[in-house]
């Protein structure tokens, strides 16, 4: 599974730990058998009545068996916890840096609520890999064959027992525990993650579904599903928990099955009865050493999908292998060429824009109108680099946009999106997201420009910038594309919350900004349009007519209708 | 609704049967574990020291695997127990926090992070598993079974019940020492998990513009920084259990070195001793201070699951604190109500709404902040008449919003009121005030599903298609359906196809059509979209209008010159209301407002 490659990979970068932690494992094994033999060794002993100094011997052999034992224990639980979660928070930052490049495309098929549930969750639940499925089968092999060894010393038959009780509970015990997981099978994450996304979008869908009086029925089906997710997790532990129970009745058989021989053999004469006891302590010790390997199964199944799934979210999507090399001049205004472009949305049958060409010269200001779903915001995106035409070229200053760096071209382009994201933080960290070196007092300007000074540069902004207004946001927006220094203007409807006045004034500022550079404006409202040098309508993904404001106005087309119509509410609210 | 007694509490006392049959398992498997141990020693004994004939021992060795069995069942009993218990304890702890969240007033419901609530309904509620699973069991099998070892140790040979007796205070001391640093340890572990969890899904969120301004190696960082913050966190607590365990690990170990010492000095320098005996106590041993030790191992778990409960419990509280404000709040506005029924008639407890409608509205010196240092709504003395049409007018952040949801019940005056019929709105039962109200907000939320599911979510009530379809048809959206394969039945939302802001605000309008309201709350309805579905919201609004009051937040003088009053808003405060013209004549900046309006905006 190439999920667990993945882990691999991270746990060759912990080697130092594993390894200390492995060794660790070992030596606490190996302590614990010895100890217990030896106490078992010592009582029988002393029905011989030995020498006094051999018990003294084998008591504080006893004892620092014990400390080696405790002291080893810790150094293994120490550095395997520390690799493990060492690991975790790499695969956490690295998840997030490869859904970077993924996006915008894969917020539409994901739930971001599941995408949370994902990342934590599912990382928190690889943790079991490293911990329980990666190491200890080595630890157990290794102190198995150590204890199987020293009993071959003493007796042929009793090691084959050993042997015996080594495959059931390594083999057929985690055998049996798999078969039932099968069944399980990661409904228990399923449930989880479904539970997850419904209480994000209760969450964020909470006013209209309390206006709608939903929310007692939302809430019906959030028990619903909670009582279910704690159902399948009761099932999977109580799978877990017969599992463990019984590795713990195969030891006790082993035990039963080396005293049982042991009867026999001594009777025999090819096993010195004083051997007895020790062995029968060696035997209850050493399968406990491997009770982790009752449970071994269900992790690894665990850890399987877990990784599987993560690896699923970040499949790559087809791109062509050609590696972007060109960067574009930030230096002077960029031409922008569409040639025949098409966009399909994934899994639509009708284009969201069909067969596009157009020209922006440098230093052009055109605007797209056109109504809502007409594709003009794909345009901005494809621009951007966001999405890949599905056919057709895109070129900015002349090159090829497959053969541009992405980068390059965000940092040329002072972007306003239609739904702006602003973060928790404070309004200077969202003006400054590009971490431009601005003085407070440029900052507070622009922002007075915007309109905003009632905004201090210290006033909190919370997830999802919920306590600003519509207008405030798409203020706050326009002020730091234009902290920008870019001379590629992309604006989607920047202004379609502010009010008459303030849009007037804010886009003046905007427009003395951007002289020289290229603009393109998407917008809904025709007021203003005379002063762009080129209006391109759009409807259902065509090109219906493009023009200056007044060629357009004489033609009597698509435009000119729309203008009609604003015109009209317009003048009949006049006089 | 004070919660007098804590949450882990209202579960423990639930759970009382369990604990019985816990009590009473618990009993059997220590009998089972001595009698275990004394089949092995005496089996030993026979066959070692005594040379018995294996024939003579088989019943014995019969009897040995029949307490093995034993054993192994009774421990299973108690696992399940323990596993049923949680489950329980999980499903009702969630019912809490569901219900906390989904019965939720609106200031409560946007302050704070999603993500953190989310991961205190799943993360800290499933760690509270373990305090049932795990601590419960072992800590009835703790109280019970090392008593019955330590009363047969006595019996058999009192040295070694002394040293156990003696030893045994140490184990439970360490874990309460380090228990205390553990739960607070644990708390802080669940602060850095919610951080983290809000940064990510923020981050997630935001990714496209992120990528745009170049941030998404800083925010990387963030996420980096946070994480092994989280880490750091889990660190914390695990290096505490470790030290915790090396302790208790070593005290055993010595103790167990202390007492074979002890049974071989007995048995060979005084030989006070059978070999029966010192065996069946060495086999014993182990098992009381294994026994000690998951009860330190438990008990480090159980610390954990309360420190994730504390989380619950005081996402919970702050729930019964402002529901309380909220409470002290209504009793003033119930308070005025009382004085108003005095005066006015037919105001009961629990005024209907449907006696008249649609509803005439009345704000009453209404006040309202978010917070005390954030700016204040102000209203005088406005009455809105029944099927009145109202606009809000004003520049952005001047408040209209905030009254729209004032008006709407969804927000509650600090001081006045607003009046509904005559009676104040608190007084209204929610979802029989919700049943007659449409509020279409700028935003509209669309819930992953299909299209058809989303109309009919504005019904309240089931459905048929036609009514959907029929709806969709008035509010325009028929056409767009149309466009996919699927039509209706296409999925939309998070996880579906996205919806343009013209085509949500239709959604809107389609659920509307379906609740037919006697209230109509429109937040700038024409907002970011263009003329073509602007002329299909006026003639839907229009229509949805004719039997309903309205009050829209508006700019587009369309919508101003249609209604029947204005209410104009500067920096929070209504400062003026009438009709267009009156305003027009006696406020100027409103005058300037349309005059930019009509000379047709942006001017470069």
């Amino acid at each position: 599974m190439s999920g667990l490659a993945i882990l691999s990979k991270a746990m060759i970068q912990e080697r130092k730990d594993i390894f200390l932690s492995i060794l660790g494992g070992f030596i606490a094994g190996i302590a614990g058998v010895g100890l217990f033999s030896a106490s078992g060794y010592l009582i029988s002993q002393t029905v011989f009545a030995p020498p006094l100094y051999t018990l003294i011997v084998l008591t504080s052999l006893v004892k620092l068996l014990g400390l080696i034992r405790a002291a080893s224990r810790y150094a293994e639980r120490l550095y395997s916890h520390r690799a493990t979660f060492s690991m975790l928070s790499r695969l956490r930052t690295s998840y997030f840096a490869k859904l970077i490049p993924l996006t915008p495309g894969l917020l539409n098929k994901t739930r971001s609520g599941d995408l949370l549930s994902r990342i934590v969750g599912d990382v928190e639940s690889l943790q079991h890999y490293f911990l329980r499925v990666a190491y200890p089968p080595i630890i157990v092999v290794m102190v198995f064959l150590a204890t199987m060894l020293f009993t071959s010393a003493f007796s042929f038959w009793m090691a084959c027992l050993f042997v015996i009780g080594m495959l059931a509970t390594a083999l057929a015990v985690p055998g049996i525990v798999l078969l039932g997981q099968r069944r399980i099978h990661g409904r228990v994450r399923r449930q989880r993650a479904l539970l997850s996304a419904e209480v994000t979008e209760v969450l964020y869908g909470f006013r209209d579904l309390k206006l709608y009086g939903q929310l007692a029925q939302r809430e019906q089906q959030l028990q619903e599903a909670s009582a279910a997710l704690a159902a399948e997790q009761r099932r999977a532990a109580g799978h877990l928990l017969r599992g463990q129970l019984m590795h713990a009745f195969v030891t006790y058989l082993i035990t039963w099955g080396v005293l049982a021989l042991g009867a026999y053999l001594i009777q025999n004469g090819s096993l010195a009865g004083v051997f007895l006891a020790m062995l029968v302590m060696a035997s209850l010790t050493v399968f406990e050493e491997a009770a982790a390997m009752s449970v071994l199964p269900a992790y690894k199944q665990d850890s399987e999908h877990a990784a599987g799934r993560l690896t699923e979210t970040l499949k790559p999507p087809a791109e062509p292998a050609a590696q972007p090399c060109r960067s574009l001049s930030a230096a002077h205004a960029v031409s922008m060429e569409l040639s025949a472009v098409s966009f399909y949305y994934e899994g639509e049958r009708r284009p969201a824009l069909r067969d596009i060409s157009l020209h922006f010269p440098p230093g052009s200001k055109t605007a797209i109108v056109g109504p809502s779903g007409s594709g003009k915001s794909t345009i901005v995106d494809m621009l951007l680099k966001l999405r890949p035409p599905t056919a057709g070229e895109i070129k900015m200053g002349g090159v090829p946009l497959t053969e541009l760096e992405e980068t390059g071209i965000w940092q040329g382009a002072n972007v306003v999106l239609q739904q702006g994201h602003f973060f928790r933080g404070t309004i200077r960290d969202n003006l400054l997201l590009d971490g431009d070196g601005y003085e407070d007092g440029q900052l507070t300007d622009m922002l007075a420009k915007m309109h905003l000074q009632h905004v201090s540069l210290t006033d909190r902004v919370v997830e999802k910038g919920e306590n600003l207004s519509d207008g405030e946001k798409q203020r706050l927006a326009l002020a730091r594309a234009m902290l920008r220094k870019g001379r590629l203007w992309l604006l989607d409807e920047p202004t379609s919350s502010l009010d008459d006045v303030t849009e007037q004034r804010v886009m003046r500022h905007l427009f003395e900004q951007a002289a020289d550079d290229t603009l393109l404006l998407i917008c809904h409202r025709l007021a203003g349009l005379e002063a762009m040098d080129r209006i391109v309508v759009l409807d259902q993904g065509r090109i219906v007519e493009t023009g200056t404001f007044a060629e357009l106005m004489e033609q009597k087309g698509y435009l000119y209708e729309m203008k009609q119509i604003e015109l009209q509410l317009i003048g009949e609210a006049g006089e | 609704m004070k919660r007098k007694t804590s949450l882990m509490s209202q579960q423990m006392s639930a759970q009382r049967k369990n604990m019985v049959l816990l009590a009473v398992l618990s009993l059997a498997l220590g009998a089972a574990i001595i009698s275990q141990a004394a089949l092995l020693a005496e089996a030993v004994q026979r066959i070692f020291v005594e040379r018995a004939s294996f024939s003579s021992v088989v019943l014995l060795l019969g009897t040995l695997l029949a307490a093995m069995a034993a054993r192994t069942l009774l421990s299973y009993g108690n696992g399940k127990i323990g596993l049923r218990m949680a489950a329980d304890a999980k499903r009702n702890m969630r019912a809490a926090v569901l219900r906390h969240l989904t019965h939720a007033d609106m200031p409560s419901a946007l302050s704070g992070q999603t993500g953190g609530k989310v991961s205190i309904a799943l993360d800290a509620v499933d760690e509270a598993d373990s305090y049932f699973s795990q601590y419960m069991p072992r800590m009835m099998e703790a109280a019970m079974i090392p008593l019955m070892i330590l009363a047969v140790a006595f019996f058999q040979h009192a040295n070694t019940g002394f040293i156990m007796l003696l030893t045994a205070p140490f184990i439970p001391l360490f874990m309460i020492l380090v228990g205390l640093k553990t739960k607070a340890k644990s708390e802080q572990k669940y602060e850095q998990l919610a951080e983290f969890s809000g940064t990510f899904l923020d981050s997630l969120q935001g990714l496209v513009t992120l990528k745009l301004f170049g941030r998404t190696r800083r925010q990387q960082q963030e996420i980096e920084r946070s994480s092994i913050g989280y880490r750091d966190a889990t660190m914390g607590i695990l290096q505490i259990a470790f030290t915790n365990t090396f302790m208790l690990e070593s005290i055993v170990m010595l103790s167990i070195g202390i007492v074979a010492l002890e049974l071989a000095l007995q048995l060979l320098v005084f030989d006070s001793l059978a070999f029966h005996t010192a065996f069946f106590l060495l086999l014993l041993v182990p098992e009381y201070y294994s026994l000690l030790k998951n009860t330190g191992t438990a008990f480090h778990s159980g610390r954990t699951s309360m420190g994730a409960v504390r989380k619950v419990d005081e996402m919970l509280a702050t729930a019964s604190s402002r529901s309380g404000l909220a409470d002290s709040g209504e009793g003033a506005a119930a308070k005025a109500g009382t004085q108003a029924m005095a005066s006015k008639d037919g105001c009961r407890a629990a005024p209907a709404v449907g006696s008249a409608l649609p509803p005439a509205l009345e704000l009453n010196h209404v006040r309202f902040s978010y917070a005390p240092e954030s700016f204040e709504i102000k209203t005088g003395r406005i009455a809105i008449g029944p099927g009145e049409h109202t606009a809000i007018v004003g520049k952005s952040g001047s408040g209209k919003t905030t009254l729209l949801n004032l008006l709407s019940g969804l927000l509650h005056p600090a001081s006045g009121e607003i009046l509904v019929n005559g009676c104040p709105l608190v007084e209204y039962d929610e979802a029989s005030w919700f049943k007659h109200v449409s509020y279409i907000t700028q935003h509209p939320y669309i819930f992953a599903g299909t299209f058809a599911e989303n109309i009919a979510i504005g019904a309240g009530r089931s459905v048929s298609r036609t009514e959907i379809e029929q709806a969709a048809e008035e509010a325009g959206l028929a056409a767009v359906a149309a466009q996919f394969e699927q039509g209706f039945d296409t999925l939309v939302g998070e996880g579906g196809r996205g919806l343009s802001g013209g085509e949500k605000q239709r959604l809107a309008l389609a659920r509307a059509f379906l609740k037919r309201p006697a209230l109509i709350l429109f937040d700038e309805p024409t907002v970011g979209l263009d003329l073509h579905t602007e002329r299909i919201l006026q003639r839907s609004i229009a229509a949805l209008a004719e039997t309903a009051t309205m009050i829209t937040v508006a700019h587009r003088l369309h919508t101003i010159r249609n209604a029947d009053k204005l209410l104009f808003m500067e920096n929070g405060a209504v400062v003026d209301s009438g009709s267009h013209e009156e305003l027009l004549k006696r406020l100027p900046p409103y005058a300037e407002m349309v005059r930019v309006q009509r000379k047709g905006g942006m001017a470069v």
